[in-house]
């Protein structure tokens, strides 16, 4: 069963060059400051995170500082991760966005305290036992992948391309109202997988 | 603090994928704070852009970029945590609000109510701002030209959709028309982010409505 779902993973995901799982080398770092771990994530996740800022239609400069200093935010941030915050390849995308909304921002040269910092503690129970990283990418992704096209567009065009819901409207030529009842009824069949991961 | 009312999941998708625009952001950032149940919800949105962020593929990084990392990780700190000063207001508008409510430079805007608009990066599109409404005052009838997301932070007010308290939020499409009457007792403060461009068409509209006795 175990096996099973790493083959997925890999062929939905692309083979992970490193066999630790993510939340361990953060853990890693953030207990040791283990060099060796964080080159780990790089190798994992700062390709992944330049890719994504190069389709939001960052040049590439940019798009290779933005995925450098999300690694340094790793480093440093280390230790406000907890495993069962969520996956880390979750908590990385959140590192992420945020850098790129603060960089946008930083743009127009206003001070701006970051919400990223200052997020609230959750009261969520915490230790219940969390799936291998590997297996809830490996089963969110193929969840996208059945959603009806329809809705996957609208998903994608969101969370890869970025676009504001009236983007997305104009881009595929349906009222608002269609984009957000598209954006519902996925999150609505995403929703028990979801739910089920955290 | 029970809260009935929550933003459209819709909105809490946007908020994960980082396109709400920035007056947005706070407002539910702000509702986040003040809300489990959200909170939970945008866990589950977030896994999303980490699944997809996941499955990307990889880009090839500049060479030395590894190097360049590891160099940084020399010299740089551990991130402390923010401190946010307790001000009696939640933590993503505590930066804007030194003082808290009591400190608000409010403006007039209308028999019984009043606006103080918080700043906003030069890039963002929409206008975040704090309205307060007389304890038992009505706010005239109008409808909605974009987005517009209302937090409630004190106080409360009624109107066809019910009762909304601290903490609950109205999540209004374009098409929606409503008419808040703020409860007796105190005054209702709410957060509110809404496109700039059509609150200014409201703004006209407003400035026309007595010569056109509407």
């Amino acid at each position: 069963m175990y096996a099973t779902i790493m083959t997925e993973a890999k062929s939905t995901t692309g083979a992970m060059p490193e066999r630790a799982e993510p939340a361990e080398l953060i853990r890693r770092v953030a207990e040791r400051r283990d060099k060796a771990a964080l080159s780990a994530l790089f190798v994992q996740f700062a390709p992944r995170i330049k890719s994504m800022m190069l389709r939001l239609g960052v040049d590439a400069a940019h798009a290779e500082d933005l995925a450098q200093e999300a690694m340094l935010s790793v480093w440093r941030k280390a230790h406000f991760y907890s495993p069962d915050k969520g996956a880390a390849s979750t908590w990385i995308f959140t590192i992420a966005r945020n850098l790129r909304i603060d960089a946008a921002r930083r743009q127009s040269n206003r001070p701006y305290v970051d919400l990223e910092g200052i997020e609230v503690e959750s009261e969520a129970p915490h230790g219940h036992a969390l799936l291998e990283q590997s297996q809830i990418v490996a089963r969110v992704s193929k969840a996208l992948e059945v959603l009806p096209e329809e809705q996957r567009e609208v998903v994608r065009l969101s969370f890869i391309k970025e676009m504001s819901q009236s983007e997305i409207a104009q881009r595929v030529g349906i009222p608002l109202g269609t984009v957000k009842s598209r954006l519902r009824l996925a999150y609505d069949r995403l929703r028990p997988l979801l739910e089920d991961l955290h | 603090m029970t809260i009935a009312f929550h933003p459209d999941i819709a909105t809490l998708m946007a908020f994960s994928a980082g396109t709400l625009e920035e007056p947005y952001t706070v407002v539910v950032a702000t509702h986040l704070a003040m809300c489990e149940a959200c909170r939970e919800q945008v866990k589950r949105t977030d896994l999303i852009g980490g699944a997809l962020l996941a499955s990307e593929p990889e880009a090839e990084m500049v060479p030395g970029a590894l190097d360049r990392l590891l160099a940084a990780a020399d010299s740089d700190d551990v991130a402390q945590p923010i401190i946010v000063p307790d001000t009696g207001v939640p933590a993503p508008i505590a930066h804007y609000l030194p003082r808290g409510l009591d400190g608000v430079r409010w403006r007039w805007s209308g028999p019984g109510v009043a606006v103080a608009d918080l700043p906003s990066s030069s890039a963002a599109k929409g206008r975040l701002m704090l309205l307060r409404v007389e304890a038992g005052r009505k706010v005239p009838e109008h409808g909605h030209g974009g987005q517009e997301l209302t937090l409630i932070l004190q106080g409360a007010y009624r109107d066809r959709f019910g009762r909304f308290g601290a903490g609950d939020i109205a999540d209004h499409d374009e098409d929606v028309e409503h008419q808040p009457i703020a409860e007796p007792g105190e005054d209702c403060i709410c957060l509110v982010a809404v496109d700039a461009k059509l609150s200014f068409r409201s703004r006209l509209v407003r400035t026309l409505q007595p010569l056109f006795g509407l």
